[in-house]
């Protein structure tokens, strides 16, 4: 049983982590340009197809969010695949490490979202929203699971 | 002289995190770009500083170098808070800002090229890291210089 070996904390810590790095594999900024028809001379139309482009985190030109995502992603779910395996192994730091990287995963995301958004004519896409709803997540659980080291729940 | 509160690892981490912020200010990334009009061609680029680069780079190693500062200030001003999670903190974020900025040589979008700021930024990063593993390990012993 997986989740006799988890505290609460690290289980939502681990569902957080899942999200964003399911969220990385979303459209995080694309734009889309075109489509309808034009007029010409003669009163005719002509269709004028639409042009889309979007990126996920992975794809984002020069950005250091997917490293980053894939860093955050494995420290956090580390308790979770430690209890899959059946290892026996444990890191003292991990709830300490899980907060902290959730936190700044958060305030990552957000610079993403405003002061540090690629491009011009970009529009933000559902997928940076969500990797920000389970940075949060993540933080959440990694702060709940240093709580219930302390008070000796585990 | 309030040095002597500070241990080495703080002080190393304090330096390079000086270092680091004056560093960010270089040039990191050269975006080139050429044009041909009427078969004359003109080849141009633009230097880009750490800050200028549409990058959350910027931010995270702003917290990075805020978070490793924080240690040495708070000795030299005579605080005594306690934060047993600040070196953890420093090593893990410093580490993953070492990754961050060696992934930045390879993966670095097309027509951009790295400068010497980000080769230096590599260095005072991990140096930090250093600097906070070091304070881990002088927590561990109590040792204080």
């Amino acid at each position: 049983m997986v989740g006799g070996r988890l505290s609460q904390g690290q289980v939502i810590a681990a569902v957080g982590a899942a999200v964003v790095l399911v969220a990385s594999f979303l459209d995080w900024a694309g734009a889309s340009a075109g489509g309808g028809s034009v007029g010409v001379p003669g009163g005719a139309s002509v269709a004028v197809p639409s042009v889309s482009l979007s990126y996920d985190a992975w794809e984002a030109p020069g950005s250091v969010l997917d490293v980053y995502i894939l860093v955050a992603g494995v420290v956090a779910l580390l308790p979770a695949l430690l209890a899959v395996t059946d290892a026996s192994e444990e890191f003292s730091f991990v709830s300490a490490a899980t907060l902290i990287l959730g936190v700044v995963g958060v305030l990552l995301v957000a610079a993403f979202l405003t002061v540090d958004f690629p491009g011009h004519g970009l529009e933000r896409k559902v997928g940076a929203y969500v990797g920000l709803a389970g940075f949060i997540v993540m933080a959440i659980g990694g702060f709940r699971a240093m709580q219930e080291e302390v008070a000796g729940e585990i | 002289m309030q040095a002597n509160r500070l241990s080495q690892g703080q002080l190393i981490a304090a330096i390079a995190a000086i270092a680091l912020f004056i560093i960010s200010f270089l040039p990191w990334f050269s975006i080139g770009g050429g044009i041909t009009v009427g078969g004359i061609s003109a080849v141009g680029s633009v230097n880009r500083s750490m800050w200028e680069y549409e990058n959350p780079l910027d931010i995270y190693l702003l917290i990075v170098i805020l978070l490793a500062l924080a240690p040495a200030a708070l000795a030299l001003l005579g605080g005594g808070a306690d934060a047993p999670l600040a070196p953890v903190a420093i090593t893990l974020l410093a580490g993953v800002g070492t990754l961050l900025i060696f992934y930045q040589l390879f993966d670095h979008g097309s027509g951009v090229s790295i400068k010497i700021g980000l080769i230096l930024g590599l260095i005072a990063c991990g140096a930090i890291t250093v600097g906070g593993w070091l304070q881990m390990q002088e927590d561990v012993r109590g040792e204080r210089y």
